[in-house]
């Protein structure tokens, strides 16, 4: 009776959190990936193409695309339809129309390591060794959003259908404007070029990290987090091969090596490229 | 304020069962399939399983193999440990171990539209031909997704997985022995043949078809359903070749048909492309 009463009034008071008992609606669009893969600046971007005409910021970005896991069934509830959504979440049938976003796992895991410290869920000493057999074994605090392969193999099932759009990282590195040009067309949109690169202008690297210095400590996401270490990382691609030990590529890789093949990323490892080859 | 209240007693209204908040432990089991996929009869011989000494009926499955959306947060929390639970979800990576039964979806889809029918979601004339495309949409149970992303989503993620054990409904009723066995050792029972016998006696069709007659309001599965129509229905595969018209087959291997093949469905229409252009890589994952 008491976890009856008290769900009603988390739920009325909106200090609940939706995550996966958000009501999902028809024509939200779900920007989803793993976390650490890049869903920060694609938010930018999204924003920066839907609402020209706001200076999209940490300030307003949880007004413009909400984040499902940091606010209540309430808040989400009050948003004007069509919303835009982010989520982490692993595979979700309601989810109609989803855009999501791939990064190579060599580069999530390091990406991850330098987060988890900014939380303070791993001490600075941590062996980044370690921090990768967890990372592949699902033994990393966000394991209710699966592994990595969980999360990027049970959205495949959408892969080819309508309604689906995935994006890899480092295609979006290589060229945002044309990256974008597709979550515009996605959006039923034919922005002109002029928008398109002041859309990508305005969410570079650079001004995030600018607006993370200014705002970060209001921002939902980095509120009370460590400010020594950015939320923005390194917003690069490739980093793994001079800063992951051969030990933890060879983890992945033969924990995903298949996956991440059909994906587009390149093994290091010759015995899991040779054993996905047969 | 009223309105805040409405919706959040809404909300609250069934919160005594655990559904997707059940709180999950390190050894739990879970049997989990898409809907009318043979669930409740390996729940049966699951439960018949772990007790020896009493035969299981439909009772006592959602004691020994309970449904987080059908039974109480306080049954959960009293079951002995290991647990082993049923349920119908898409890939949750909460789920320790899983035991996932998958049946062909031209049997699912037949047995699916007459068990609406029983529990009244459609009436007798519904056309089979406007059910078919629903049931590939995902829209007959909207809460469980559609056949293809329930089986793709779990093989996909765990396929291949020692933490993963795959039945396919067929080869459990072409050699129930042997699957219960591989099901058996799975759950770290042990059980001589002489015992797996009597449990797949004590789980028989014929048994089960009884039991429903004694106990059709017990189970959540049937209480308040059409008395006309049973829920143990034909027990069978391949019934979809006299039921199910061409056409929908074609429609159903037209969206599948990769997928079947990779679960050894043989198809009608062996060129079946696969809802549009789905991808080689998720084929071949699966077909890893």
């Amino acid at each position: 009776m008491s976890y009856r009463i008290n769900a009603l009034i988390r739920y009325a008071l909106g200090i609940d959190i939706a995550g996966r008992s958000l009501a999902v609606r028809p024509n939200d669009t779900f920007l989803v990936s793993y976390p650490r893969s890049g869903n920060t600046w694609t938010r930018f971007l999204i924003a920066n193409l839907l609402y020209p005409n706001d200076a999209v910021s940490f300030a307003n970005i949880e007004r413009l695309i909400p984040d499902c896991e940091a606010h209540s069934n309430l808040y989400l509830t009050r948003l004007r339809s069509p919303r835009v959504i982010k989520s982490h979440e692993y595979f979700d049938h309601r989810y109609c129309r989803v855009i999501y976003i791939v990064r190579d796992p060599r580069d999530v895991a390091l990406s991850y390591y330098n987060f988890q410290r900014k939380y303070r869920q791993i001490p600075d000493e941590y062996p980044l060794t370690q921090y990768v057999s967890d990372f592949v074994a699902g033994r990393i605090n966000s394991a209710d959003w699966g592994t990595w392969a969980e999360n990027v193999g049970t959205w495949l099932v959408r892969e080819g259908q309508p309604g689906f759009l995935l994006l890899r990282y480092e295609d979006m590195m290589a060229d945002p404007t044309r990256a974008l040009a597709k979550v515009a067309h996605f959006f039923n949109l034919e922005p002109a070029a002029d928008l398109l690169a002041t859309a990508v202008e305005r969410s570079s690297a650079p001004r995030l990290r600018e607006l993370e210095r200014s705002q970060g400590s209001k921002w939902v996401t980095t509120r009370g987090k460590r400010e020594d270490i950015p939320f923005i990382g390194t917003a690069a691609s490739g980093g793994w091969k001079s800063r992951l030990p051969a030990q933890s590529v060879a983890e992945i890789e033969s924990a995903w090596g298949h996956l991440m093949k059909n994906l587009g990323y390149e093994l290091t490892v010759s015995s899991v490229a040779e054993a996905e080859v047969r | 304020m009223m309105n805040r209240l409405k919706a959040a007693a809404k909300r609250a209204f069934d919160l005594h069962r655990p559904a997707r908040e059940l709180l999950i432990l390190p050894d739990d089991t879970f049997l989990v399939s898409y809907p009318k996929s043979g669930n409740t009869w390996t729940r049966l011989l699951i439960a018949n399983l772990l007790s020896p000494d009493e035969p299981a009926d439909f009772r006592s499955i959602n004691q020994m193999v309970p449904d987080p959306f059908a039974d109480s947060k306080r049954h959960f929390a009293r079951m002995p440990r290991p647990r082993v639970i049923k349920s119908h979800l898409v890939f949750d990576p909460r789920y320790p171990r899983v035991i996932y039964m998958v049946r062909d979806p031209r049997d699912v889809v037949i047995s699916e539209y007459h068990y609406q029918r029983k529990t009244r979601r459609i009436d007798d004339q519904y056309p089979l031909d406007e059910y078919v495309p629903r049931f590939l949409q995902g829209e007959t149970y909207p809460e469980n997704g559609s056949w293809g992303e329930n089986v793709a989503s779990w093989l996909l993620a765990r396929e291949g997985d020692p933490r993963f054990h795959l039945v396919r409904y067929e080869n459990l009723l072409s050699d129930t022995i042997g699957e219960l066995s591989g099901i058996a050792v799975f759950l770290g029972i042990s059980a001589a043949p002489e015992r797996l016998s009597e449990v797949v006696r004590l789980s028989s069709v014929d048994r089960m078809r009884t039991l429903e007659q004694q106990q059709s309001n017990a189970s959540s599965l049937m209480k308040g359903s059409r008395k006309d129509l049973p829920f143990v229905r034909a027990a069978k595969s391949g019934g979809w070749r006299s039921e199910l018209p061409e056409s929908l087959v074609a429609k159903i291997e037209a969206a599948w048909g990769p997928m079947m093949r990779h679960l050894d469905y043989e198809l009608v229409f062996p060129q079946s492309p696969g809802r549009t252009g789905s991808p080689d890589f998720v084929l071949g994952k699966i077909s890893k």
